[in-house]
């Protein structure tokens, strides 16, 4: 009886009704977006690096991994070195290189400039990319291009290194592909190749060069102990864990959620005062027939409650077009926002996690209710004697 | 000898309009016995429905008491005394005051909601009640789709929903046609005869002399005025 006076004095004022909805449904959209941009950022970086399962980076000194073109020098005998550390599980070297791609397909995505960003890993320990089409490397002829590269399985192409101020004269070499993949860290702008690392150092002249290390830590070893471990004894490379640059990311990327934080807020703050108002209005409007129903014996209780419900069924319509409202737009920030420069195509800005969505509905609906209760409270105290006489003729 | 269904001592009542202190009641004392059909007649501003007020307890007098089957209505507390009237009271307004988004069945259906019936058992009910009051074949109208004379019947309907003792009517035939005001008055009849207590505030000399007592209100006061 309740929920049926609800929903019927709602579509009793389809006009008040559809305004509060639109209202409502903008906020509550806002207020996804921003529930989605505080931790989606963050929770995706966070699952790219420890999706690979290697929890620990080695990179020179005061760098993190990519970030500039140093490598580490004797990185053979540094590996080696690691390997030795108790509680380290496996060492995987990465150097990265530009290189110059030509063949009978170029799988850069334009023509006209055939550099591209090689990876030189050991294929038997690698956390970089996933095979989709053929097979992985198991000799320094063969090479693997990205999945959206044109080239594909049994194509043949050459690779010429790219001679840099000081450096050895170019050197050239065939390889075969024999397989395609997805790179974990590659931006939407990049088609990067996979080779061999020894093959990689052999056609750069760079014999013991790594970009950086990736560390695997033996079950039941914890990576921040193993970095610190690691750090004391080789304090000349910087060492940590992924737990400590998600960390720094964090502290990086708070600003984000300080974005988030007040723009959700203010979400939250339009909602209340839309309802709050719309019901204001709406029971204002009521006062006789309130206090006629209260005169026939309606408890202040029930006057409370159908109030409630009826600001409940217009934050749960509002709410429910909002999310599909926040969801649509986030898709689109998305789009605009991976075409960031040289942002690993896989991270996401907006990333949809149920306790964000129970998050967002509890919210919504405690601020909504929450602003209708004054007015409905006031309702229920009216005087009813006082009332009726005003309303009567 | 039967206790009143409703009974007013001596009772005053004084409301303040932008600080002026208006005297409602002065001194009011009647006894309403059951099956009884009282009319207060008066001017307006004389005191009828502040009277009326008082007896259903949805108002409290400054000085004496409103006694209802042996009960101050007094020292009961917003809570008991909205069971009170919810049990024992129906009222009548000259607005209707029907929720104008549900049905005439769905209108009577409200204080049957409110004591805790079942649906099956409200809806029953409450056509009984509308079959009473000639409504047997407007159950699914609204108020809007209804006439003044139909929304009064089914206000009526709402007000013996929880077959009260005491029927108080607020002029209840101040905006209907003669004719559909003649029905009404049929209807006071009938329910008085079947044992409920009416008492009827009105202008409405028609409706007054049908009441078994009429009683005149002026400045506040009963004068004990017999009409008839």
């Amino acid at each position: 009886m309740i929920l049926r006076t609800a929903v019927r004095e709602l579509r009793a004022h389809p006009g008040r009704t559809a305004f509060a909805i639109a209202g409502v449904a903008v906020a509550s959209a806002m207020l996804l977006d921003m529930l989605m941009l505080a931790g989606g950022l963050q929770s995706s970086f966070r699952g790219l690096l420890s999706g690979a399962g290697f929890e620990l980076r080695v990179s020179p000194a005061g760098t993190l991994p990519l970030d500039t073109d140093a490598t580490l020098l004797d990185a053979i005998a540094l590996a080696d070195d690691i390997r030795n550390e108790p509680g380290v599980a496996a060492v995987s070297p990465v150097l990265a290189l530009n290189i110059r791609l030509e063949g009978t397909s170029t799988p850069t995505a334009d023509a006209g400039d055939p550099i591209v960003f090689a990876l030189g890993v050991d294929p038997d320990a690698q956390g970089l990319y996933r095979i989709v089409d053929g097979r992985d490397l198991e000799a320094p002829s063969e090479v693997l291009v990205d999945e959206r590269s044109t080239s594909g399985v049994g194509d043949t192409l050459r690779l010429t290194s790219v001679r840099t101020f000081g450096s050895a004269a170019a050197a050239s070499a065939e390889l075969i592909v024999v397989g395609t993949a997805e790179f974990l860290y590659s931006s939407a702008s990049d088609v990067p190749v996979a080779l061999d690392i020894e093959a990689l150092r052999e056609l750069a002249s760079r014999p013991a060069e790594a970009s950086f290390f990736m560390l695997d830590a033996e079950p039941g070893t914890d990576p921040d102990d193993l970095a610190q471990r690691l750090r004391a004894r080789i304090p000349t490379v910087e060492i940590v864990s992924i737990r400590e640059i998600v960390r720094r990311a964090e502290q990086r990327l708070s600003y984000f959620q300080q974005l988030a934080f007040i723009l959700g807020s203010v979400s939250l703050v339009v909602t209340a005062l839309l309802v709050g108002t719309i019901m204001a209005v709406s029971i204002n409007d009521r006062y006789g027939i309130i206090a006629a129903l209260r005169a026939i014996g309606v408890s202040r209780r029930s006057i409370v409650v159908t109030l409630l419900v009826e600001t409940l069924a217009l934050v749960t319509v509002a709410g429910g077009i909002g999310l599909v409202l926040g969801s649509l737009t986030a898709r689109y920030l998305e789009r605009i926002l991976s075409d960031f420069p040289g942002l690993p195509a896989a991270i996401r800005f907006f990333v949809l996690e149920p306790r964000q969505l129970w998050l967002a509905i509890a919210a919504l609906v405690a601020v909504g209710v929450a602003a209708a209760l004054i007015p409905a409270y006031r309702a229920s105290t009216l005087p009813i004697a006082t009332t009726l006489h005003r309303e009567e003729p | 000898m039967i206790a009143p269904v409703a009974q007013a001592l001596d009772v005053e009542r004084t409301y303040r309009m932008q600080g002026v202190p208006i005297h409602a009641l002065r001194g009011v004392t009647l006894d309403v016995g059951a099956g009884e059909f009282l009319a207060l007649v008066g001017p307006s501003g004389s005191g009828k429905s502040t009277l009326l007020h008082l007896l259903g307890g949805v108002d409290k007098p400054d000085v004496g008491r409103v006694m209802a089957g042996g009960t101050d209505l007094s020292s009961l507390n917003d809570q008991k005394l909205t069971r009170h009237r919810l049990e024992h009271v129906g009222l009548v307004f000259q607005r209707f005051h029907l929720l104008p988004m549900l049905t005439a069945t769905e209108n009577v259906e409200i204080p049957l909601a409110e004591i805790g019936l079942r649906r099956a058992e409200r809806r029953q009910r409450s056509r009984e009640l509308l079959e009473r009051v000639g409504l047997g074949d407007r159950m699914k109208h609204r108020p809007g789709e209804l006439s003044g004379g139909q929304r009064q019947r089914v206000a009526i309907a709402r007000a013996l929903a929880n077959r009260p003792s005491l029927l108080l009517a607020d002029e209840p035939t101040g905006e209907l046609d003669r004719e559909t005001s003649k029905g009404i008055l049929e209807l006071f009849e009938s329910l008085a005869g079947s044992g409920t207590a009416i008492v009827v505030a009105t202008h409405d000399l028609k409706l007054a002399a049908a009441a078994g007592r009429q009683l005149k209100m002026v400045d506040g006061r009963l004068n004990g005025l017999e009409l008839s």
